[in-house]
């Protein structure tokens, strides 16, 4: 097959690096294994010694033992720095990756920004402002002729409008007016009869608007409307006794 | 059920005709599928790469019914092997069999779905690392036969996803990914 052309990874000399603190781990880790293994056969060689009552080599071995433990937690600390070293290229390669992807990302909207330059865009501003006030001016010239024929029933169609909105927001005055006249009624709690009477009164006031509204015509209704109406002035004048 | 350390033995292998070539051609074939399924499975799960045919190799014989492979009769099921890529003679006179109980190219396959999945691209790892080290500790990878990686690693370099390099130590080769 023809593989001149596929391209290889580059082998740097991060790479390198990384492949011998690698190798390095490796063998320090089987270096551990071997001090291990002798250290376990030094304590075993003692136990046999102490049997055999050979306190002297028996010591000896367990000298040996000592100095094995002594290397091994050397190795330990070797372990530790290569696997440090090694994190530590990676977090750099890292950072380098991250670094070149924010140039990259700084660079294309560097170059997206050199496409327009600032005059173009006054510019363009300014031509839009142009034809702007051109359209203005042409609207201001067929407005012209419309709001002289117009004026009058523009005018003729507010007041119209006025009329009827002044028309319907009356009849809601008397119903506001109530309950703000009772309100007012307890806010003061202790209150001389007669000023409650005056108030009385003013509530019958208030209310004889709303008798006219009626037509005055003789029959059942207005049967009705005299029978409720005593009552009505009672309970009125019930009210303000519990306070 | 016969076991073989942690292998489970099938039922057939206590079955005497099985260890004889079969001369009705249809009963050869059904033999030599059982044979074919069982290596693969006996060496993917103890791990073993190479089989010599002159040397005892534990399903070759079954001592229960006294009972073992002629040696043409184990060049018939590894050559059936070989044909469909599971396996690979090693030297010209057939002695020693490769088995691939994933093929070439799905070894291939096997290690960039590692690379992947462990966030390998552009990454580094020894030829050792790979096969011993932690990273692929439970994986397929763990205690694969040095030369197979290697070849597979080449492949893998054909086709422009990786790049073997040598370090300063000789005894261990790096690779580099590039998926």
């Amino acid at each position: 097959m023809g593989n001149i052309f596929v391209k290889k990874p580059k082998i740097t000399e991060v790479d390198r690096a990384i492949l011998s603190l690698k190798t390095q781990r490796r063998k320090l880790a089987q270096y551990q294994e071997q001090l291990e293994a002798v250290i376990e056969a030094e304590k075993q060689a003692a136990r046999d010694l102490i049997r055999e009552k050979r306190k002297d080599r028996a010591l000896i071995a367990l000298k040996k033992k000592k100095t094995q433990e002594e290397l091994l937690k050397k190795v330990d600390a070797w372990l530790i720095n290569v696997e440090q070293q090694l994190a530590d290229i990676e977090l750099a390669s890292k950072q380098k990756a991250v670094f070149d992807s924010l140039k990259a990302g700084s660079d294309a909207m560097k170059a997206i920004q050199n496409e327009i330059s600032l005059e173009d865009v006054q510019k363009l501003m300014d031509d839009s402002a142009e034809a702007k006030a051109y359209q203005e001016e042409m609207n201001a010239i067929l407005g012209d002729r419309l709001s002289a024929e117009d004026e009058e029933e523009v005018l003729a169609e507010f007041e119209n409008l006025e009329t009827e909105i002044t028309l319907q927001s009356m009849p809601t005055v008397p119903a506001q007016s109530v309950p703000s006249a009772q309100e007012t009624k307890r806010t003061p709690e202790v209150q001389p009869e007669a000023e409650s009477q005056a108030q009385c009164e003013e509530e019958e006031l208030l209310n004889l608007p709303d008798v006219p509204s009626g037509a005055p015509v003789l029959s059942d209704g207005a049967a009705e409307d005299i029978s409720t109406g005593p009552p009505k002035k009672t309970n009125v004048l019930e009210e303000p006794l519990p306070a | 059920m016969q076991r073989l350390g942690n292998f489970k033995l099938p039922q057939f292998f206590n079955f005497p005709p099985f260890f004889t070539l079969q001369p009705v051609k249809e009963t050869r074939e059904k033999q030599v599928q059982l044979w074919k399924q069982l290596l693969l499975d006996y060496c993917r799960s103890q791990k073993i790469f190479v089989i010599g045919l002159e040397e005892d190799f534990p399903l070759f014989s079954n001592p229960v019914i006294e009972r073992s492979l002629s040696h043409e009769a184990r060049e018939v099921f590894l050559s059936a092997l070989i044909s469909e890529g599971h396996a690979e003679w090693m030297d010209k006179d057939r002695r020693k069999c490769l088995m691939l109980w994933l093929r070439l190219q799905e070894w291939a396959d096997y290690i960039l779905n590692f690379v992947k999945d462990n966030g390998l691209q552009d990454g580094v790892m020894t030829i050792e690392e790979m096969r011993s080290g932690t990273e692929t500790h439970g994986t397929e990878l763990a205690g694969i036969d040095r030369g197979l990686l290697l070849r597979v690693l080449r492949l893998l370099e054909q086709k422009g996803k990786a790049t073997i390099f040598k370090g300063t130590s000789a005894d261990d080769d790096g690779v580099k990914f590039s998926v």
